[in-house]
């Protein structure tokens, strides 16, 4: 008998450890279902007022929806932001339910994770809001210098755009914390290079030009004149 | 006849009496002078009736009916009194009788009461500055002792040097104004010829004398003198003896004589001077009624030689203004020279040179021709100079023999060269007398050129086309409006001085006269912006031209052309006329993301509030006002409050985009129209901008760039779009329906292969829709008021086309359908085959009538019998032509909708029902309308609405012989305008229905008898219509009414044979009864019609009324029933 209740004392304690389990996993699972709930409404309700708030006329005419598309995605700009407002609830929801568990390292990860998705969505509204103010600004830029008579005004407009693109881009990367400095520093070295060839192109090309300016700004008899 | 020395005179008014100003009240009868337009004859001249050599009072008798009919309302005789005959008969021996070679005093009366009878009046004249040297007064006068009053009759003088300052007027033939008389030893005063001594005004017992002799006319029955030489009555030393303040108060006297004891008489003044100087012969309207006004005649004749009108603008200008009462008389020629005292010696000198070359034709200081050699017998000048004098300022005189442009004879000796006998005919002695030649007074003109034989009334009145009927329609036309006697005067001043042009205004009747005096075609830019919106209608064809707006009017002239265009408010534009608005006047929308920035979804988020006021504008500012100015807008005069987009469809082709809506009005009854719409942006496509700013909506401006929003019908590219859909069978996704666009199978046959180069035309604006033709091949018909259903037009003519292969209809090639969530079709747009043609039958009718008129009216012998043969054929093809489509429609096919059903006695009693519900409706309108119907319109209601019984009589008893008769579609707005004259067959057309009801109540079967009786009844409607145009004045139109109803009856005839002939053939010999026979729906379908005609009139043009009551009336008449369509079977 003593036996037994030594036998049994294992599986009582486990039975015990599953009777406090058991309610703590129940809790989980109840926390689980909610937050799939109110992941769902989050993103029925983000997509809904984005909708009425014609965002998705902005990231239309941003291109980013034709991006996704070409892409081979069947969902837009606003659909992905309503994913992701679906994730960081859903993932919220796992935090609460795995802490509840203990389960204390699997939490730390997903919030990390968590963390994560905002960042995602604050890169993809400064593609959004970015794209759409290249594609503005070289609008200006076209509309401007053909009425001003420049020849190459389409040429001009998309150098404008596609510069803008990529100073979005950075800093759309920038804020997801991707390449970090390798970004950056490619840029700035492009940069660099480009307004040393400029300068080169300048100085070899139009220095007669730019003596003539020069003189012109800032007459000054006893300055060398065989420069 | 009293004896005038037994009359007991009526005594003199006193001056003080005379100077209380007019005392005839100013009514219109009293003003008959201001209308008048005065013959002026010479009796002489004139006829002469017992073969003595000399025209006689008798023989004017007898041509007054000429006189009547050439459209002038008074007479003016030359002088017949007994007299030497030294100066044509104005040297006067007895005041109070007739010249033995003119008649006797018994033929004047008779000659005054038949003109009376004539509604002519007759003037005469009082020359009371002199009288011959044979006038018993004269020789009582020259044996009076010095100083007694028979003397003083006459001025004496024993010295010639006595007013010392007074110009000789005769300088051919006197070189004083002093003649000694040795009979009585002293010079006496004579202002013209020696032999006409002047009496003397001072001496109180001349004036007596002259009244007397004034009571001795006005007491016949004369209705007015003119005054000679009335400036020269009385001589104060000192002055030039002219005009002088005692002349005035001797004409107060005689005005004062007249007014109070007679009625609507008149005196007219000759006084040669300058208009300020004759300004004093009206006084404050209590001297003469009327006055020559000297000065403008030269420059008439001057304007047209120099080519400017300067001289006539000018001498207008000095032209004071002048008492109510009183009128200007003007005239081109009278029986004296064109006398020049009236202009400065210059003009003078240049009108010598212009117009009297030959010294020969010089006299005094004047030209001694008539009007035609003037003009050089260019009959063009000759019209231009009649019709200044038909329409400048005044009452008109016209010379006898001007009428049919008689030449002169330069070589009679003084003025006689102008006073050779009238032309009647080519008989001896030009018709004017029986004599030998040798007796007459002066030989009538014989040369090849303005010889009688050549030129005389009888020929003129064969030719349609001469001068006197010309001159005839000119008068008739004049007479048309009180504008041309009475109305202020006012010169445009156009850039190009070869132009006169003048408006004359009374009341609301504005004329605007423009004259071309150059011998070449002239251009003109008249600013009218005043008469913004009126519509001129040419007066001689009462043709409209386009309106009148804030752009000068442009106008081209031929070569001393010149036009009378009424400019009329009731008048509509011509159907023809497009009006181009300046995109100026247009508002501005202003844009931020092109068509998107109307709608709030389809904008970024930051522009949502932008485009909700952008699309309030479009709405309720931009399309109701564009929408309200469109010909197609039926609800005219009712502002839109709101034009919202129903639904829309947007289409894109390759760099364009379009926006199709369809638009609900608010405010008029709810109607849907559709508008689609272009966008146009002037930088980047210059020419679809200018093309698209014609139409334009609104203006808009999108950041820095301009542009237009114009409807898509300018747009060529946008109807290409149109052909290129339908031929492919496109269908276009609209916010909540289709828009679906089908080709029939005669698509390809029609629109051919090289679809995509044809030309495109301009768009015109029609009441309902806008048609644009692409190269004569196609015609793209977009509807605007858009009914639910499908358009019957486009159902018809589907049927027609692709199942009964109708060849005289516009074939149909496609159409474009808006098809609603709700699953209601609506047609937007329908493409047929381009019919060329000349015109549509209305038209064709209208012309044809006029150009009858015009011959009946002008030719004296009246027409041949079959004087319509052409005519009648071709209504016979239009009554073949309607049976053959009754019978197409008729066509058994797979379609319920055309499968014809039989005709029930319960569908003609519904019919006779409906028809005289209709009927009763309209005598309750009629009744309620009955005050402001006048004249015969009221007499003719009247009759109507006693005929009340008998016509519900008539209709119950109409429409019960129904035996094999069918009900079918039909055309139901079946009538002239339908038809188009093709190479003398016809196209029948717009199928589209009666408008004003359903397209479901359109798509109703009927009997296809109200086709016809749509069509007899337009036949009328086109018989009276011309008539009306046709004539100027009730006597033209009782003189037309017999052609024009003789025409009615022919094309009634023809088109029932025409359409029972081939009727008969289509169905077996059966239907000739149906159309004809007794008990048939044809009267009671023409009734109805009638019925509902009076009503449209009734609330639409209450003018036109008569139409429709004579229709009517024309059922009760037994006088009409040979025209009555009841009887009218073969």
């Amino acid at each position: 008998m003593e036996r037994i209740d030594v036998m049994l004392e294992p599986v009582r304690a486990f039975l015990i450890e599953i009777g406090a389990f058991l309610p703590r996993l129940a809790v989980a699972l109840l926390v689980l279902v909610v937050g799939l709930l109110i992941a769902k409404a989050a993103r029925f309700a983000l997509q809904r007022g984005l909708r009425a708030i014609n965002f998705h006329i902005l990231t239309q005419r941003a291109g980013l929806d034709n991006f996704l598309q070409q892409g081979g995605s069947h969902i837009d700009t606003i659909g992905l932001l309503g994913l992701l407002a679906y994730w960081v609830v859903m993932l919220a929801a796992l935090i609460v339910a795995f802490n509840g568990l203990g389960l204390t390292h699997v939490t730390e990860l997903l919030s990390r994770v968590m963390l994560f998705v905002p960042k995602l969505i604050v890169a993809l509204l400064v593609l959004v809001f970015g794209l759409y103010f290249a594609r503005f600004v070289s609008n200006v830029v076209i509309t401007y210098c053909s009425s001003a008579g420049i020849r190459d005004a389409a040429a001009l407009g998309r150098l404008v755009r596609y510069a803008i693109m990529v100073f979005v881009g950075i800093i759309a990367l920038d804020q997801v914390d991707i390449g970090g400095t390798i970004v950056r520093d490619a840029f700035l070295l492009l940069l660099g290079g480009v307004m040393l060839a400029l300068a080169l192109a300048f100085g070899l090309g139009g220095r007669r030009w730019a003596a003539a300016q020069l003189e012109h700004w800032w007459p000054a008899p006893n300055r060398d004149k065989d420069l | 006849m009293k004896n005038p020395a037994t009359l007991v005179p009526t005594p003199t008014p006193p001056l003080e009496e005379a100077e209380s100003g007019a005392t005839t009240p100013a009514d219109d009868a009293a003003l008959w002078y201001q209308d008048a337009v005065i013959y002026q004859l010479n009796v002489k001249a004139f006829l002469d009736s017992n073969a003595d050599g000399v025209g006689d009072l008798k023989g004017v008798t007898s041509k007054l009916d000429y006189v009547k009919e050439l459209g002038v309302n008074t007479i003016w005789l030359m002088p017949f009194y007994p007299s030497p005959l030294k100066d044509d008969g104005y040297d006067i021996s007895d005041y109070h009788d007739v010249h033995p070679q003119y008649g006797t005093l018994d033929d004047f009366k008779e000659m005054l009461s038949e003109s009376h009878k004539r509604d002519l009046k007759v003037i005469t004249e009082l020359v009371i500055n002199h009288t011959s040297d044979a006038h018993p007064w004269f020789q009582a006068a020259r044996r009076a002792p010095a100083g007694s009053p028979e003397r003083d009759f006459y001025v004496w003088s024993d010295t010639d040097t006595k007013y010392a300052g007074t110009r000789i007027i005769f300088t051919d033939t006197e070189v004083s104004n002093w003649t000694y008389d040795p009979v009585a030893k002293a010079y006496y005063w004579h202002r013209f010829f020696s032999h006409q001594p002047d009496l003397n005004f001072d001496n109180p017992l001349v004036l007596e004398a002259i009244f007397t002799t004034m009571r001795f006319w006005l007491d016949m029955g004369v209705d007015g003198f003119r005054l000679d030489a009335i400036p020269y009555l009385v001589e104060r030393e000192g002055t030039n003896n002219e005009n002088l303040p005692e002349t005035h108060a001797v004409i107060k006297q005689l005005r004062a004589a007249l007014d109070s004891s007679y009625k609507n008489r008149f005196l007219l003044a000759e006084a040669n001077q300058w208009p300020e100087d004759v300004r004093e012969y009206f006084g404050d309207g209590d001297e003469c009624h009327a006055a020559y006004h000297f000065p403008l005649m030269p420059r008439m004749y001057m304007a047209i030689a120099q080519e400017d009108r300067f001289p006539l603008t000018e001498i207008m200008q000095q032209t004071p203004e002048i008492p109510a009462s009183c009128q200007w008389t003007i005239f081109l020629r009278n029986h004296d020279e064109l006398t020049l005292e009236m202009v400065t010696s210059k003009e003078r000198d240049y009108m010598y040179s212009t117009y009297a070359a030959d010294p020969r034709a010089r006299i005094n200081l004047g030209i001694r021709r008539r009007l035609a050699p003037l003009m050089d017998n260019d009959t063009d000048r000759i019209k231009l100079m009649n019709s200044l004098l038909l329409s400048m300022r005044g009452s008109p005189i016209v010379y006898y023999g001007d009428e049919i442009g008689m030449g002169d004879n330069v070589f009679a000796g003084d003025r006689n060269g102008v006073r050779t006998p009238m032309q009647w005919s080519p008989d001896r002695n030009a018709g004017f007398s029986r004599a030998d030649p040798q007796r007459l007074y002066l030989p009538p003109i014989m040369d090849a050129v303005y010889g009688y034989e050549a030129l005389n009334v009888e020929a003129q009145q064969r030719e349609p086309a001469s001068l006197l009927n010309w001159m005839r329609r000119m008068l008739a036309v004049r007479g048309s409006s009180k504008a041309f006697g009475r109305g202020d005067l006012l010169f445009l001043k156009p850039g190009n001085r070869k132009i006169l042009a003048y408006l004359r205004i009374y009341r609301d009747e504005v004329i605007l006269c423009v004259v071309n005096l150059a011998r070449s075609a002239q251009p003109a830019e008249l600013d009218l912006s005043a008469y913004k919106g009126r519509v001129p209608v040419e007066m001689l064809g009462r043709t409209a031209f386009p309106p009148v707006s804030e752009l000068p009017y442009m106008m081209t002239i031929a070569a001393h052309g010149f036009y009378w265009l009424r400019l009329t408010t009731d008048v509509s534009v011509p159907s023809w006329h497009q009006e181009y608005l300046p995109a100026e006047d247009r508002p501005v929308l202003v844009l931020f993301d092109s068509w998107n920035s109307l709608f709030r979804d389809q904008v970024v988020p930051w522009r949502i509030g932008m485009a909700v006021q952008t699309r309030l504008r479009f709405e309720a500012e931009v399309l109701p006002r564009h929408i309200e100015t469109q010909r197609w807008y039926s609800s005219k005069g009712t502002v839109i409050k709101r034009a919202a987009l129903f639904d829309y469809a947007m289409w894109e082709q390759g760099t364009f985009t379009w926006m199709l809506p369809l638009v609900q009005l608010e405010g008029p009854a709810d109607s849907v129209y559709f508008i689609p719409l272009a966008l146009a942006w002037e930088d980047r496509e210059e020419e679809r901008f200018r093309n698209l700013s014609t139409a334009a909506v609104a203006r808009v401006r999108q950041q820095a760039e301009v542009g237009v929003m114009a409807d898509a019908f300018s747009d060529e590219r946008f109807c290409r779009a149109i052909l290129a859909a339908i031929g492919a069978g496109r269908t276009l996704r609209a916010g909540a329906g289709n828009i679906r666009f089908t080709p029939t199978n005669a698509f390809a046959e029609l629109a051919g292969t090289d679809l995509a180069e044809l030309p495109i035309g301009r768009p015109q604006a029609q009441s309902s829709n806008t048609i644009v033709a692409v190269n004569e091949r196609l015609f793209l018909k977009g509807y605007r008021r858009i009914g639910i259903g499908v358009n019957p037009e486009f159902e018809v003519g589907r049927f027609l086309t692709e199942v009964a292969h109708f060849p005289n209809c516009a074939p149909v090639a496609g159409a474009v359908e808006y098809v609603g969530a709700d699953g209601l079709t609506r047609t937007l747009c329908l493409l047929q085959g381009h019919v060329s043609n000349q015109g549509d039958g209305w038209v064709y009718a209208l012309g044809y009538l006029q150009r009858y008129f015009e011959q009946w009216r002008a030719s004296a012998q009246a027409p041949p019998a079959d004087a319509h043969g052409v005519h009648v054929a071709l209504i016979e093809t239009l009554g073949r032509r309607t049976a053959q489509l009754h019978l197409a429609l008729a066509t058994p096919g797979a379609d319920a909708a055309f499968t014809p059903e039989p005709l029930t006695a319960t569908d003609a009693a519904t019919y006779r029902q409906q028809a005289q519900k209709e009927a009763l409706e309209t005598f309750g309108m009629l009744e309620g309308a009955l005050q402001q119907l006048g004249g015969q319109a009221l007499d003719e209601a009247r009759r109507v609405l006693a005929a009340k019984a008998q016509l519900m009589a008539l209709m119950e008893a109409g429409g019960t012989a129904i035996s094999g008769a069918r009900k079918t579609r039909i055309h139901g707005d079946f009538h002239l305008a339908q038809v188009l004259v093709t190479r003398n067959d016809f196209v029948i057309v717009d199928f589209e229905g009666e408008p004003g009801r359903t397209f479901d109540e359109r798509r109703a079967k009927q009997p296809p008898l109200r086709d016809v009786a749509g069509m007899l009844r337009s036949f009328t409607y086109a018989a009276a219509s011309a008539l009306r145009d046709a004539a100027q004045t009730p006597e033209e139109e009782a003189l037309l009414a017999q052609p024009a109803r003789e025409w009615l009856e022919a094309t009634r005839a023809a088109f029932l044979r025409g359409y029972g002939r081939e009727q008969g053939q289509g169905q077996g010999g059966g239907a000739p009864e149906q159309s004809h026979g007794a008990g048939s729906l044809l009267p009671l379908f023409e009734l109805q019609k009638a019925f509902y005609e009076l009503r449209y009139e009734l609330n639409n043009r209450p003018d036109w009324v008569r139409i429709p009551l004579a229709g009517i009336l024309g059922f009760i008449a037994p006088a009409r029933s040979g025209a009555s369509p009841a009887t009218k079977g073969e």
